[in-house]
């Protein structure tokens, strides 16, 4: 373990994001308001985007913060803020049984942890190295030759999304 | 390199024709609404086409696309069978009247079917982790929304929801333990996790805890107990021909992606011989007892809830929870006769387990009820559709000289030649007990007076010919079965393991 003294700056930094993306998912799942889940989400999304920074995943920390916070979250909120007005029920959320879930995530979270700090993890081969050069022209790259499959059918994935949408948003008669 | 690519598309021949297939769906329903026949006949038509191409190339054995999908006898014929599956839902929505009295959805209804068997061919032959998610995402969201197909209704919307939120969580939990099998091997790739597995430095307690998490998203698509809350409500809720779709053809994908992983990832193949029908499993990893346990969960709750049941499409639902049960024995084999077992049983299910559903959705068009007791004095009023319904069902708990007796037998033989006696007379117990609640069904049709008036019901000739060419193979393989079992045992091979 490091003592406080051998943090660098990116370690702090790190510690920052993780604190903040944890709390502020923990307020999500715990708020009984709907809006205010929604605006913490917010900052867990901004979170992880800062963890994909100092994981140095320049691109999916950009697309993080374009599609998640800049599409997803309007959308979340939009839909939120709508029916809200238009059908008189209150949205809340709850958490129901509380102690038997507390009890069973303890232990999930105890035992995961446990084993995470007894693991070897794989820490890349050799070449592993950090590089502080952009993600961007590989990840390009990978998406048109070795997943150029995965690439084309989450192609298929979003056609099938949207049409699925469209036929249950839609209205009969 | 893109040369790989480029020479990887001739081998997925079927997989773009059904791709092409779906756009051609969905283009023709925008531009002529009114016309479902002509669907029908191009969404059949492009799935015959990509199974005709599927049957020319059976040799075929090669590994794609940058190790993200194989091509090898066990992929062929699993597609075989979902095409096949596909094949006869297509024609059974044709006659569906849930289906066809929402005139303004039929294209996308079509497309979905469509889409959904392109996601199921893809689990099939994935041999990577991200693959295998990214396919087994696709066919369900498919899901998601056919089975909620019929909006009017409140079962089908529920199903929808619930098979939603399921479907949700347990995608999670599989990514978690995809996630941490990459933190521990730096590779997703199926073989390549095996290499280091074989080396045993990976932590095995971190490793049981990742591949559990897998086994989460496996055992919810193929509906095994503790997995199978969703299976129930959803088979109930969603339209008929939906809900035989996904009994056989998600449960026959979820069943070949868990037996590629389980036999590429922790197969030892340095201690691998020839000739001996155990395969050497990497150390440590309690493969044959989580299966076995699982698999008596699965037959035993199964078939003893099916008991209890009046809707028919419930009961079959809980019956088919018991059926994957006892495919599940045959995995718990580890050995290449366990599972050419369950790939007979296979052949074998799609037949039965589709006719059956088949013969329900037909009783439910002129009824309007799933009930079994609305099934009384039915041998009287439609005499061929009741004598279908006993023979699938007499099959399905595998009694000779059905096809279903044969799917058994080749299973309990695997298990004694493996001398796992015990899980074989498990497995025998809980057939007799399923002889119960299929035959109860077969008891209301034939030997109960129905209680309104005794009024022929018929069934147009295209309708009966469906049905025949379905009970024909029930009864033809229970007899000469050997075809079958030459099939199988060619069929087991895999891509990269002798």
């Amino acid at each position: 373990m490091e003592t406080l003294s051998t943090l660098t700056t990116p370690d702090w930094l790190f510690y920052l994001f993780a604190v903040i993306t944890v709390a502020s998912a923990a307020f999500v799942a715990f708020t009984k308001n709907v809006v205010y889940a929604a605006f913490a989400l917010l900052f867990t999304f901004f979170g992880v985007a800062g963890l994909y920074v100092l994981l140095n995943s320049d691109f999916l920390a950009v697309t993080q913060i374009l599609v998640y916070v800049g599409g997803i979250l309007v959308l979340i909120l939009f839909g939120v803020m709508l029916t809200n007005r238009s059908i008189s029920v209150d949205i809340q959320s709850e958490t129901l049984k509380f102690a038997p879930a507390l009890i069973v995530t303890a232990a999930l979270l105890g035992t995961l942890a446990g084993f995470y700090t007894v693991t070897d993890w794989f820490f890349g081969g050799p070449g592993a190295e950090i590089t502080a050069t952009s993600t961007a022209p590989n990840i390009g790259n990978a998406l048109v030759t070795t997943h150029a499959l995965p690439f084309e059918v989450a192609s298929v994935v979003l056609l099938v999304a949207l049409v699925g949408a469209a036929m249950i948003a839609r209205r009969d008669k | 390199m893109i040369n790989q690519v480029l020479q990887s598309l001739p081998y997925i021949v079927p997989e773009l024709i059904v791709t092409g297939t779906l756009c051609l769906v969905l283009l023709l329903s925008l531009m002529m609404r009114k016309k479902s026949d002509l669907l029908v006949f191009v969404a059949a038509l492009g799935l015959f086409a990509a199974l005709a191409v599927l049957t020319s190339q059976p040799f075929a054995s090669a590994c794609l696309f940058f190790k993200m999908t194989v091509i090898d006898p066990f992929s062929q014929f699993f597609k075989l069978v979902i095409l096949f599956a596909a094949l006869i839902v297509v024609l059974m929505s044709r006659f569906s009247d849930e289906v066809n009295q929402i005139k303004k959805s039929l294209g996308e209804y079509y497309f979905l079917v469509v889409s959904m068997t392109l996601g199921m061919m893809f689990m099939v032959s994935a041999s990577n982790l991200l693959m295998m998610y990214l396919s087994l995402e696709l066919t369900s969201l498919t899901s998601y929304v056919v089975v909620g197909f019929i909006k009017q209704s409140k079962n089908s919307s529920e199903a929808s929801l619930k098979y939603l939120l399921y479907g949700a969580f347990s995608s999670g939990v599989m990514l978690y333990g995809i996630s941490i099998i990459y933190g521990l091997t730096g590779t997703m790739e199926l073989s390549g996790i095996n290499q280091v597995l074989a080396q045993g430095s990976a932590n095995t307690a971190m490793l049981l805890i990742g591949g559990i998490m897998l086994l989460v998203g496996f055992g919810y698509k193929i509906s095994a107990v503790p997995f199978h809350f969703w299976t129930p409500d959803v088979y109930e809720g969603a339209p008929t021909t939906i809900t035989a779709f996904l009994s056989v053809a998600s449960k026959a994908a979820g069943f070949a992606m868990l037996m590629r992983a389980l036999k590429i990832m922790f197969l030892d193949s340095s201690a691998l011989e020839i000739g001996n029908e155990f395969w050497p499993l990497i150390h440590g990893i309690p493969v044959v007892e989580i299966l076995s346990v699982l698999a008596v969960l699965t037959m035993t709750i199964g078939n003893l809830v099916a008991l209890w049941q009046d809707n028919v499409k419930r009961l079959l639902a809980y019956s088919s929870i018991a059926q994957a049960g006892y495919m599940l024995l045959g995995l718990a084999t580890i050995s290449n006769e366990g599972y050419s077992a369950v790939m007979l049983y296979f052949i074998v299910y799609l037949f039965m387990n589709l006719g059956a559903f088949y013969v329900a959705m037909l009783i439910s068009n002129t009824l309007g009820s799933e009930n079994i007791h609305d099934y009384k004095g039915l041998g009287r009023r439609a005499p061929f559709l009741s004598v279908s319904m006993a023979v699938f069902l007499v099959s399905l708990t595998g009694i000779p000289p059905t096809a279903g007796f044969i799917g058994k037998w080749m299973i309990f033989l695997s298990l004694i030649n493996v001398k796992m006696i015990g899980l074989a007379v498990i497995g025998v117990l809980n057939s007799v007990v399923s002889l119960y609640y299929y035959l109860r069904i077969v008891r209301n049709m034939f030997l109960h007076e129905g209680e309104k008036e005794e009024v022929a019901i018929r069934y147009p000739l295209a309708q009966q010919l469906l049905l025949l060419c379905l009970m024909v193979p029930t009864l033809y393989f229970g007899i000469f079965f050997n075809p079958l079992i030459e099939l199988v045992q060619f069929s087991v091979q895999m891509f990269g393991i002798k």
